[in-house]
């Protein structure tokens, strides 16, 4: 399929979204308005946490601020795109409805990919963006065009280890019936990578990088950006991670709809 | 057009022992058993014809339906559709295709339905001028407008199920699946209904696959029917067959001044046939007589009857495709 088709397909999608989320005009605006209390709660917390440990391990309050609001933004991005996965796991596959996907002349895991929009990922994306606003020119960084380029190269592909991880995992649905709960983990592994990972031992080191590597979606880069060095690491790591976990993810997705086996009807 | 050759489709099912006892057990100790839904089945459908498929719930015709629309992967055999196989050519298969689900909806729930049809529009690239003459076409065969505004989720059973149908229509597929279309509608909208899917058979000489368990819909609108039992094949061909094969099976009633002079009336003994080839019932002042025409005539049992007991009305019907039905599902009909 051509990928203008597919952003067509996006657009329209998003419309129906938008519009379906305006039917309920209350649930919109309660919707709204929770995810604001929501967020300011969150970043209270962080703020009387580190307030409290000006440093750890030698990340700087204002450092770590920073990392924690580079690695909401991959996360928010594919929560704001890429939701419709979590409900694939959640109830799709178990009640059939998958079924539809099947019958339509899109690629099923593209038609699940560009279908939803969820606003509310627009809150994390806020947050993340305001901290590393508020905390960059608070530390003292060498920014050089470069680096802006790398971040910006970059913050794509950390966006599809995300995707990647709950495209996988979602697709164990199709062996087990539900699988919502072991994206869930995954995701909670996350938490341990909105800080610098040299804080850990060895073992939940190798964990965020290598295994479950939400550490490459956000300390790696994030580190390269406040101080530099290994770029390699840092910047091309993430990206080949990413093609290879979602080269992995497809191939288990499309194994998966083999063995799909609907609902009685 | 349709060429399904040897299908079959295993399910592996858990077996559970009743109550959180079985649960546990079935979670640690897994013991699993081999379903055959569907088992062996072949047949073929020329372009522009109506098939039936028919059978008992449970039989495996959604699974089959399921494996024709590249739903489920086969266990093994093959179903070329269209020159396309269901499974591997998806994308472009799909394309050429429509499909219902009587227990399901595939319209944008939220929306007003007229969104749905927009989108259906994109995905399936239907071009402006085909749109909009083929909603004209739609919205007059199965009475969209009415409630082509409302939310999908306002809409009553049987408007959803004329939505989804034009919905499947939209993209003119050359065949188009529906599965259990008329499933809890009243008597009006199946009747739209089926005039509709007539009107496009012909008009289209679109090829429609439907399952269903209303004898009606498959009378009115069938030419051949394929009528499969515990996944294995049981009959196919035309209805005509079918009721001439096994719908030997006539039934008379005759309405008697007096209920009294039943008791004269002994068939079995006056014909010396089978009890297997002639019953009867008595009910008030009604008697009905269940018999096979190729053994006894109707105007023996006319005469018979006639110089037994005085009659006040009568009435003969012809085989009822019904009654052949049930007892083909009931295994009452021995098939070649």
């Amino acid at each position: 399929m051509k990928l203008k088709r597919i952003f067509k397909m996006q657009r329209i999608f998003i419309v129906q979204e938008l519009k379906k989320q305006m039917e309920y005009k209350a649930d919109f605006l309660l919707g709204v308005g929770t995810f604001f209390v929501e967020q300011a709660v969150t970043v209270l917390f962080l703020v009387v946490i580190f307030g409290n440990i000006p440093a750890i391990d030698g990340w700087s309050f204002n450092e770590i601020l920073f990392i924690y609001g580079f690695s909401l933004l991959p996360k928010s991005i594919d929560h704001l795109f890429f939701d419709k996965l979590w409900h694939v796991g959640q109830w799709m596959v178990r009640m059939g409805e998958f079924d539809i996907y099947l019958t339509r002349p899109i690629n099923p895991l593209v038609h699940i990919l560009i279908e939803r929009f969820l606003v509310n990922g627009f809150g994390e994306l806020i947050v993340g963006l305001s901290l590393i606003l508020w905390t960059a020119p608070q530390i003292a960084i060498e920014w050089t065009i470069v680096k802006i380029l790398l971040w910006l190269l970059v913050l794509p592909f950390c966006t599809i280890i995300f995707t990647a991880i709950k495209t996988a995992t979602a697709a164990l649905a199709f062996w087990v019936k539900t699988s919502g709960n072991v994206t869930f983990m995954f995701y909670m592994v996350h938490g341990f990578s909105k800080y610098p990972v040299t804080i850990y031992n060895r073992f939940i080191q190798t964990i965020v990088t290598y295994i479950i590597p939400f550490a490459l979606t956000a300390f790696y880069p994030a580190s390269y950006i406040l101080r530099g060095g290994n770029a390699w690491f840092c910047i091309g790591m993430p990206m080949l991670v990413a093609v290879v976990l979602m080269t992995v993810a497809v191939f288990i997705w499309n194994q998966g709809v083999k063995v799909y086996e609907s609902a009685g009807s | 057009m349709i060429h399904v050759e040897h299908l079959c489709k295993d399910f592996k099912k858990t077996i559970k022992n009743p109550g959180l006892k079985g649960s546990v057990q079935a979670l640690f100790k897994p013991k699993y058993e081999i379903i055959k839904a569907v088992n062996d089945i072949s047949f073929h459908v020329p372009k522009g014809e109506i098939l039936g498929f028919i059978g008992p719930n449970g039989a495996g015709k959604s699974t089959a339906i399921k494996m024709l629309t590249g739903i489920l992967t086969p266990t093994s055999g093959s179903c070329i559709i269209n020159g396309c196989n269901p499974q591997k050519q998806r994308t472009t298969y799909v394309k050429e295709i429509g499909v219902v689900f009587g227990q399901r909806t595939q319209l944008w729930w939220d929306l007003p339905l007229v969104e749905t049809y927009a989108v259906l529009k994109e995905i399936y690239e239907v071009s402006d001028s085909d749109f909009k003459s083929r909603m004209d076409f739609l919205n007059e065969i199965l009475d969209l407008p009415e409630f082509i505004k409302s939310p999908v989720r306002t809409l009553s059973l049987g408007q959803r199920m004329r939505a989804d149908i034009a919905a499947s229509l939209l993209h003119r597929p050359k065949v188009v699946f529906l599965d259990e279309p008329t499933i809890g509608l009243d008597v009006v909208v199946k009747d739209n209904i089926r005039k509709a899917i007539n009107k496009i058979n012909r008009e289209e000489g679109t090829t429609f696959i439907l399952t269903t368990h209303d004898i009606s819909d498959i009378e009115l609108l069938c030419e051949r029917i394929v009528m499969i039992d515990k996944g294995k094949k049981m009959f196919e061909g035309p209805l005509k067959t079918l009721k001439t094969t096994y719908g030997q099976t006539r039934s008379m009633t005759f309405e008697v001044d007096n209920p009294k002079s039943f008791a004269t009336l002994k068939y079995c003994e006056q014909f010396n046939a089978d009890p297997d080839d002639i019953t009867t019932s008595f009910e008030g002042n009604v008697a009905t007589v269940n018999f096979n025409s190729h053994k006894i005539s109707v105007g023996d049992i006319l005469n018979y009857t006639l110089s037994t007991v005085n009659i006040s009305d009568i009435n003969v019907k012809d085989s009822d495709i019904e009654e052949i039905v049930r007892r083909l599902y009931k295994g009452g009909v021995a098939i070649e």
